[in-house]
């Protein structure tokens, strides 16, 4: 197929528009490491409601979400703040009853990814034989008897989310998306080819003819990508290795304030609500100078 | 071993004990905020180990980096590394036993050293809602070698049965494990108070040796269940002198692996 000369290029607030409410939505990140972070603070803005939010690692924009009231459902394997300590707006969410969280052992919920990438009805694991984790959910994880060797193994149902939300490098109009210093992650492995819509943020649009002279750096193609939002320093406050690092003193802030639900609320009003777009966030968390100290990884 | 060092911390022992487990043909990879096995797995590479293969963060093969300075799945960790290991990959060799060592630590510990990371209380409504299994849901089911950790040794974390069992140990003790086919499990458990290992029949958790200034009344004070003693429990070994100046100024000078002790952390 030739690449359709189609400009995929929106706003924030039309990639916004494409997740709905009530949406699976699978959104990249890894701890302190790489997030759609200015998408979410739109999807945040304009208040969805009822995500099931999918993230291998959850992270600070899971918090921010669970605690604007955005999200029903949690799929991951483990929700914190890194080295920052405990995501507490997840933990008062789940001990109230108000956010269910579907906890699965990494390979678990990789293997229902890859079988969702497949179109597959279920891949198999070992993973989380004798654990707590196979009682959980049998709608979705079922230890079988391999057929072949007699071996028990769990079965992973497929997980296909409705749309994927990611942060990268770079991209052209087209949607031909590239990492650097290559595709690491699980997440940007695996939720493009999983999910139904992809949508993804970058730091730069650059030339189709860019694309090509690099193509070894191009983790998703233009076919799987619905649209493409430039938003330089989009992860922030978490890192884009190796561009910038993640934000220490923004973090650390969250992980104190977060420890009540006022200091919660207080903080999204101050860097998510306030702010009227990503130019003003900027300004809010530091500036050009602020800036200029995660560039020198300092 | 090299002449013992008599002024040294609790944070360094812990880091020197779980480094003299690891062997040179070992590979090794770390997860999330794990200041104490990153410091002892570059602190085996540089004395007794140098043949030990890290995957930094699970990404960085053989990765040297300077000092620690972020945290340990930055990309910083991965710095001159052969490879930036895609994690489909990884995952595959974790599988097939390629990778077969880890190190876990959790929020309660039981006597067969299953662990849980994931709730306190019932899962639906937790008392207490953790961060997660993570790895260790997927790293007891897969016949590693577990060397567990953890800085806060009370009855709190060392519990008769875990709430939730995030992570397989050796399941309900004896030939459990073996039964359901899943190989090798905890080997060690070092805390800030002592070294335990399991007893090999029962599989229950036996003390080996207690830090300096510990006694083995203390440990059995905390720890929520009956431990295995046996006779003449001895101290445990010091850090060398070479050790010592390797993790403190070579290896980790900004003393991040003290970030895991909760009541004495410092921020960077």
């Amino acid at each position: 197929m030739a690449l359709r000369k189609v400009s995929k290029v929106v706003t924030l607030a039309e990639a916004a528009s494409l997740v709905r409410d009530g949406d699976v939505v699978a959104v990249q990140g890894m701890g302190t490491q790489m997030s759609p972070m200015a998408l979410v603070r739109e999807l945040i803005r304009v208040g969805k409601r009822d995500l099931t939010i999918v993230m291998i690692v959850g992270g600070i924009g899971l918090d921010w979400l669970i605690a604007a009231g955005c999200v029903r459902r949690v799929i991951a394997i483990i929700v914190n703040l890194d080295e920052f300590g405990m995501a507490y707006a997840f933990r008062r969410a789940v001990e109230a009853g108000e956010v269910i969280m579907e906890e699965y052992s990494e390979h678990q919920l990789l293997s229902r990814l890859l079988a969702g990438a497949y179109g597959l009805p279920f891949f198999v694991t070992r993973s989380g034989l004798g654990t707590d984790l196979l009682a959980l959910h049998p709608e979705t994880t079922r230890v079988i008897t391999c057929p072949f060797t007699g071996r028990e193994v769990v079965a992973c149902r497929a997980l296909e989310p409705d749309v994927a939300i990611l942060h990268a490098h770079r991209a052209d109009a087209y949607g031909n998306v590239q990492f650097f210093p290559k595709p690491i992650w699980l997440d940007v492995d695996v939720f493009p080819r999983a999910a139904k819509r992809v949508i993804v943020t970058v730091e730069e649009i650059v030339e189709n003819e860019e694309i090509r002279r690099t193509p070894i750096h191009t983790g998703i193609p233009y076919f799987k990508v619905d649209a493409v939002v430039e938003v330089p320093y989009g992860a922030h406050p978490c890192s884009l290795y190796p561009r910038y690092t993640f934000d220490r003193a923004l973090f650390q802030e969250y992980a104190t304030a977060s420890k009540t639900a006022e200091g919660t609320r207080a903080f999204l009003e101050k860097y998510v609500y306030g702010p009227a777009s990503h130019q003003e966030y900027l300004q809010r968390v530091g500036g050009a100078e602020a800036l200029l100290r995660i560039r020198k990884w300092e | 071993m090299g002449t013992r060092a008599c002024d040294y911390t609790t944070d360094e022992l812990m880091v020197v004990t779980l480094a003299r487990q690891f062997r040179s043909e070992d590979i090794v990879l770390n997860g999330t905020v794990s200041f104490i096995p990153v410091a002892a797995i570059l602190l085996a590479r540089a004395t007794h180990a140098p043949g030990l293969t890290w995957v930094a963060g699970a990404v960085g093969v053989d990765a040297q980096p300077e000092p620690i300075i972020g945290n340990t799945l930055d990309p910083t960790m991965w710095k001159r590394c052969v490879m930036y290991l895609p994690q489909e990959h990884m995952w595959s060799y974790v599988h097939r036993g390629v990778l077969e060592t880890f190190c876990i630590r959790g929020a309660q510990i039981d006597k067969y050293g299953n662990v849980n990371n994931t709730v306190i209380g019932d899962y639906a409504r937790p008392k207490v809602r953790l961060p997660g299994s993570a790895g260790m849901g997927d790293m007891g089911s897969l016949d590693k070698r577990i060397f567990i950790w953890t800085t806060a040794h009370t009855p709190r974390t060392f519990v008769e049965r875990v709430d939730f069992r995030s992570c397989a140990g050796y399941l309900d003790g004896g030939d459990s494990r073996e039964r359901l086919g899943l190989k090798n499990g905890p080997q060690l458990v070092i805390t800030n108070l002592c070294v335990m290992d399991f007893e090999p029949e029962s599989k229950h958790m036996r003390l080996k040796s207690v830090h300096p200034g510990v006694t083995v009344e203390d440990v059995q004070a905390q720890t929520g269940f009956p431990l295995i003693i046996p006779r003449g429990v001895p101290q445990t070994e010091p850090p060398t002198i070479e050790e010592l100046r390797l993790l403190r100024e070579v290896i980790d000078p900004h003393g991040m692996r003290r970030r895991e002790f909760p009541a004495t952390a410092k921020r960077g």
